[in-house]
């Protein structure tokens, strides 16, 4: 059964959460101070809050196509 | 001079699951707005079925009433069965409605996140590619230069 597209794109932020975890253990300058604060923390925000508004989003879209099923 | 502690083959690692992030992405808003689209036209078209259905039924029911309308007297016929299939049909097509109604509200709000994202997509997160490769670039030239000058 395909996964739902939300589903599908927390999975992404989690693998590339973890990626930048990973490079952090070896960056740690001021232009990576820099880069989280200016790149990658906005970023991550707005991407999480995409998937969040999109997973609300089809669960309302799911509960319409169950609801309306006579 | 500043401080430079970076390993570049974790940065370069960083800028490639960067770019697999940005195209990943925009497959998933694609599916996200195709699936909006989806649950939009199908509901269109339980309405339509709808319709169809209440007017067949009102015209079954009118078709009931017509004889006692017809006749000057006589019995009335039993139409409740038609009534009845009359207003479930207009209840089921109301109901239909109000989630077309509420559907089109979320959708609404959704798409200006959703819009936010694409941008994020298709402008901010090239910018923050690049950025990246500037700076694997600096730190290459640097290495190059400490490289020389050893």
């Amino acid at each position: 059964m395909p996964s739902r597209p939300d589903e599908d794109g927390d999975h992404l932020l989690r693998v590339i959460d973890s990626i930048w975890r990973k490079t952090q253990q070896s960056w740690r300058d001021d232009m990576a101070r820099h880069f989280e604060r200016a790149h990658w923390t906005p970023l991550l925000a707005e991407s999480r809050a995409y998937v969040g508004a999109l997973r609300e989003c089809l669960e309302m879209m799911s509960a319409a196509e169950r609801d309306t099923e006579f | 001079m500043a401080d430079i502690h970076a390993d570049i083959d974790a940065l370069r690692e960083l800028a490639d699951a960067l770019a697999r992030f940005r195209h990943a992405q925009r497959e998933v808003a694609e599916r996200g707005d195709h699936e909006i689209e989806a649950t939009r036209a199908s509901l269109e078209a339980k309405a339509g079925r709808w319709r169809s259905l209440l007017a067949r039924r009102q015209a079954d029911l009118a078709a009931c009433q017509q004889p006692a309308r017809d006749a000057a007297a006589g019995a009335t016929p039993d139409c409740s069965a038609e009534a009845r299939a009359v207003r479930e049909a207009q209840e089921r097509l109301d109901h239909i409605r109000r989630w077309q109604q509420r559907v089109d509200e979320e959708a609404g709000a959704f798409r200006s996140t959703a819009v936010r994202f694409r941008d994020l997509l298709d402008l901010d997160l090239p910018r923050t590619e690049n950025h990246l490769r500037a700076v694997i670039s600096g730190l290459e030239a640097s290495r190059r230069i400490r490289v020389a000058g050893s």
